[in-house]
C-alpha cells in the first residue's frame, strides 16, 4: 500500500513540477493555484507512505539509498512548501520540483525490501541523526538554489533586462535572506546529526568508528558549512562568489554520501 | 437588448482626452465634493430614470438609462442642457468633442472604462476606484435603483463591469508594470530590495524628477529620506517639504557626501555636475555597507555615477535612457496585454447581452411557472377538504402531489417549448419546471 501512495504522490509531485512553470515564469495565478495544491497533496501522501513503509518493515530507520532519498524529496517538497507560504513565490519550485520528482521516482516504481542488518541498532537516535542530516542536505542544497537565483537577478539587472514578463524572479534581498536563513537552519540540524551519530556509533563500534571515511568525510563537511556560513555573514559575500561557495560545500557533501560505498559503519541494510 | 428597452434605453455621453483637450476637459470636471449634487440634478432630469457621473482627469461621462422620447434627438437634448445649465457652458463649445454610445457600445465602453483599456495610460488601476466610488455617490443619492428592484439596469451592470475589470486584471498582465519614470525606478528598487519598508534614500541634487521618485519610494515604504545638495538651504528646503510624520528626513553636506552615502539603500542623482561618483566612491561605499546592495538612480545629464559602477558586484546603475527603455518595454507589454484584455471584453459584453436579450423569457416562464403552481396548489386544498371526512395516507398524499407536478410539467412543456424558440440563446436560461 506504501508503494501505491508514494506513486500517487510522484504523479502529484510531477504536476506540480509542470504547473509550476507557468505560474513562475508567466506568473498565470491559475497555474499557480494547480502547483501548489498538487506539491501539498503530493508531500501528504509521501508522508503517509514513508510512515506506512517504515511501519511494515517494522523499523524506525531507512536503510537503502532509495529510502533515504525518498526521505530527503519530502523535506525539499516541504520546504517548497513553506517558502510558497512565506515568501508568495513559487520560483523556488522550477528547480525543487523536478529534483522531487526524480528523487521519488526510483523508490516509488523500482523499490527494495531491505531489512536491517543489525536489529540491535533500532534506535530512535539513529533515525534522528539521518533526518537531521537531510534537513542539513536539503537546507544546504536550497541555500544554493537561493544563491544561483540571486545571481540569475542580480545579472539581469545588471543587464537591464527588468522586464514585467520574467519578473518571476524573486527579489535579491529576498533570495538572500533565504540562503542564508537556509544555512542557519541547517548548521544546528547538522552538528546535532553529527553528533547524535558520533555518540551511537562509539557505544556500538567503539572508537574505531573515528577512522571510517564518511565519518572524516563528515567532519570535513561540518567545518567546511561552518567556515561558508561565517565567510557569509562576516563579509556579506552574495552573488558569484556566494554560488561558488555554496556549490564547493554541496561537491563536499555529495563526497560525503558517496563515501557509503567505503563506509562500514554506515551499512544498516542486511546482505 | 429587449430588457434595456422595457426599463429604459441606456445611453452613454461623455468626454475624454482622445476627445476633447484639457481645457475643454478643466471645465466639465466635477469635483467630488459637487459629485452627488451633480448626479442628484442629472437623476432629475425630464425622462432619466437612472443615472451616474463619472468625472476625472481624463473623462467625463454621463451613464444613464432613460425613456425612449427622451433620446430622440442625438445627443439628447436633456443630457446637453444638463451639462450646459449646471456646468455654465454653451452647448457649442461641449458638442464637438462629445462622443455618445447607447445600448450595447454603452456596455461596452463601460467594460473598457472599468478595465482601464480606455485610459491615457492603459492599465492604470485607480479608475476601477473612480467607477467605483461614481456608483457609491449614485446609490447613496438615490440616481441608481438597487439591484434588488425589477427596475434596476445600471446596478447589475456596474457590478458586471467590476467583475469584467477583476478578470482582466487577474487574467491578463496589464496593469503588472510601471510606464512613467519614477514608477519604473520604484519598481526596480523592488526588485533588488523586495519591500521597501525601512530602507533609506538619497537625493543628490534637487530637481523635479528626483522628488517624484522620492516621493514614489516613500509611498512604496521607503522610512528615511536624506538630502544632498551644493546648496545647504535647497537641500534643507527639499528635507522639509516632503517630511511628514512617517518619514526621517536629514541632510547630508555636500563635501560629507561620499564618506555618508553608504547610508543609503537607493541613491537617486540629479546634480548635472557630472562624475559625482567614480568607481572608487562605490567600492569604499559597497565595504562600508558590507556589500549589501545598493541602487543608483541617476537621472541627471550629464550623469552623475560612473556607468562602470554597474559592474561592481552589489551595485545597480540606472540612468535615465535605462528607465526609459524598462518603461517602453512595460508599455509594450501592456499594449500586447491590451490586446487580450480586448477579447475578454468583447466576450463578456456579448454574454452580458445575451442575458439581457434571455431576461423577458425567463421572466415569462417564471410567470408562467408560479400560475401553474398557485392553480395546483390551490386544487390540492380543494380535494384535501372534500376528503376530509377520509383523510388520505401519506402515501397517497405523496402520490397526488407527484400526479399533479407531472400533469402541470407536461401541459407547461408545450408553451415552455415555443418560449424557448422566441429566445435567441435559451440554452441553459429555461429548463423545464422538474429541473431537466
Amino acid at each position: 500500500m506504501s508503494l501505491l501512495w508514494l506513486r500517487v504522490a510522484v504523479l502529484l509531485y510531477g504536476i506540480a513540477a509542470l504547473a509550476v512553470l507557468p505560474a513562475a515564469l508567466y506568473n498565470r495565478p491559475r497555474w499557480r493555484h494547480v502547483a501548489v495544491p498538487a506539491a501539498l497533496a503530493g508531500a501528504f501522501f509521501h508522508f503517509v507512505s514513508i510512515v506506512e513503509m517504515l511501519y511494515a518493515a517494522h523499523r524506525a530507520l531507512p536503510v537503502d539509498t532509495h529510502e533515504t532519498l525518498s526521505m530527503l524529496a519530502l523535506l525539499l517538497a516541504a520546504a517548497f512548501l513553506l517558502l510558497t507560504a512565506k515568501y508568495r513565490t513559487v520560483a523556488f519550485g522550477i528547480f525543487l520540483l523536478p529534483v522531487v520528482v526524480l528523487l521519488t521516482i526510483v523508490p516509488a516504481f523500482r523499490p527494495g525490501h531491505e531489512t536491517l542488518a543489525y536489529p540491535a541498532i533500532r534506535t530512535g537516535w539513529l533515525l534522528l541523526h539521518v533526518a537531521l542530516l537531510l534537513a542539513a542536505y536539503a537546507a544546504l542544497f536550497l541555500s544554493l538554489i537561493a544563491s544561483l537565483l540571486y545571481l540569475i537577478q542580480e545579472r539581469r539587472l545588471k543587464q537591464k533586462l527588468a522586464s514585467p514578463r520574467r519578473s518571476w524572479l524573486p527579489p535579491l534581498e529576498t533570495t538572500d535572506q533565504i540562503a542564508l536563513k537556509a544555512l542557519l537552519f541547517g548548521l544546528p540540524c547538522m552538528t546535532a546529526g553529527l553528533l547524535i551519530g558520533s555518540v551511537v556509533a562509539l557505544q556500538t563500534i567503539g572508537p574505531t568508528f573515528f577512522a571510517d571515511p564518511k565519518v572524516l568525510l563528515s567532519l570535513a563537511m561540518w567545518v567546511a558549512y561552518m567556515l561558508m556560513i561565517f565567510i557569509r555573514q562576516h563579509s556579506g559575500l552574495r552573488g558569484r562568489r556566494a554560488v561558488y561557495l555554496s556549490s564547493f560545500v554541496f561537491l563536499v557533501v555529495l563526497a560525503v554520501w558517496s563515501a557509503n560505498a567505503l563506509s562500514v559503519v554506515h551499512r544498516f541494510k542486511a546482505p | 437588448m429587449s430588457q434595456i428597452n422595457q426599463s429604459g434605453t441606456l445611453l452613454l455621453l461623455g468626454v475624454n482626452h482622445t476627445t476633447a483637450p484639457i481645457d475643454v476637459r478643466e471645465r466639465l470636471a466635477i469635483p467630488i465634493s459637487r459629485l452627488a449634487d451633480a448626479t442628484r440634478t442629472l437623476a432629475h432630469q425630464p425622462g432619466v430614470r437612472e443615472a451616474l457621473i463619472l468625472s476625472t482627469c481624463n473623462r467625463v461621462e454621463l451613464l444613464t438609462v432613460q425613456d425612449a422620447p427622451a433620446i430622440a434627438t442625438s445627443p439628447p437634448l436633456g443630457m446637453m442642457s444638463f451639462l450646459h445649465d449646471y456646468l455654465n457652458l454653451p452647448a457649442a463649445d461641449i458638442q464637438p468633442h462629445v462622443y455618445e454610445f447607447r445600448e450595447r457600445e454603452a456596455i461596452r465602453h463601460l467594460f473598457r472604462v472599468a478595465s482601464s483599456l480606455d485610459s491615457m495610460v492603459v492599465g492604470e488601476p485607480q479608475i476601477l476606484g473612480q467607477v467605483k466610488q461614481s456608483w457609491n455617490v449614485a446609490r447613496e443619492v438615490g440616481a441608481i435603483s438597487s439591484m434588488g428592484a425589477l427596475s434596476s439596469v445600471l446596478d447589475p451592470l456596474l457590478q458586471r463591469a467590476f467583475s469584467v475589470a477583476k478578470k482582466v486584471r487577474t487574467e491578463t498582465q496589464i496593469g503588472s508594470s510601471s510606464v512613467s519614470i519614477a514608477s519604473v525606478a520604484a519598481e526596480l528598487a523592488r526588485k533588488i530590495f523586495g519591500s521597501l519598508a525601512g530602507k533609506t534614500v538619497l537625493i543628490v541634487g534637487a530637481g523635479k524628477m528626483s522628488d517624484l521618485a522620492a516621493k514614489h519610494l516613500i509611498q512604496q515604504g521607503a522610512t528615511t529620506l536624506l538630502v544632498s545638495n551644493r546648496t545647504e538651504a535647497r537641500a534643507e528646503k527639499i528635507a522639509d517639504s516632503l517630511r511628514t510624520p512617517a518619514i526621517t528626513t536629514g541632510v547630508i553636506p555636500f563635501e560629507q557626501l561620499h564618506e555618508q552615502s553608504h547610508r543609503a539603500d537607493i541613491v537617486i542623482t540629479s546634480t548635472g555636475a557630472g562624475q559625482v561618483f567614480m568607481p572608487d566612491h562605490a567600492r569604499a561605499l559597497l565595504h562600508r555597507r558590507r556589500n549589501r546592495p545598493v541602487f543608483f538612480i541617476d537621472i541627471a545629464v550629464p550623469r552623475d555615477v560612473a556607468p562602470e559602477i554597474n559592474k561592481l558586484e552589489g551595485c545597480f546603475v540606472y540612468d535615465m535612457d535605462d528607465l526609459q527603455q524598462v518603461a517602453a518595454q512595460n508599455q509594450a507589454v501592456r499594449s500586447r496585454e491590451a490586446e487580450a484584455a480586448e477579447v475578454i471584453v468583447s466576450k463578456e459584453v456579448a454574454r452580458y447581452s445575451d442575458r439581457l436579450s434571455q431576461a423577458p423569457a425567463i421572466a415569462a416562464f417564471k410567470q408562467l411557472q408560479l400560475s401553474a403552481e398557485a392553480v395546483r396548489q390551490q386544487e390540492l386544498a380543494r380535494t384535501a377538504h372534500r376528503l376530509a371526512a377520509q383523510p388520505l395516507t401519506p402515501e397517497q398524499q405523496a402520490a397526488i402531489e407527484a400526479l399533479t407536478k407531472s400533469l402541470t410539467a407536461k401541459l407547461l412543456h408545450s408553451q415552455l417549448e415555443a418560449l424557448r424558440e422566441t429566445s435567441p440563446d435559451p440554452g441553459d436560461a429555461i429548463s423545464d419546471s422538474d429541473g431537466k
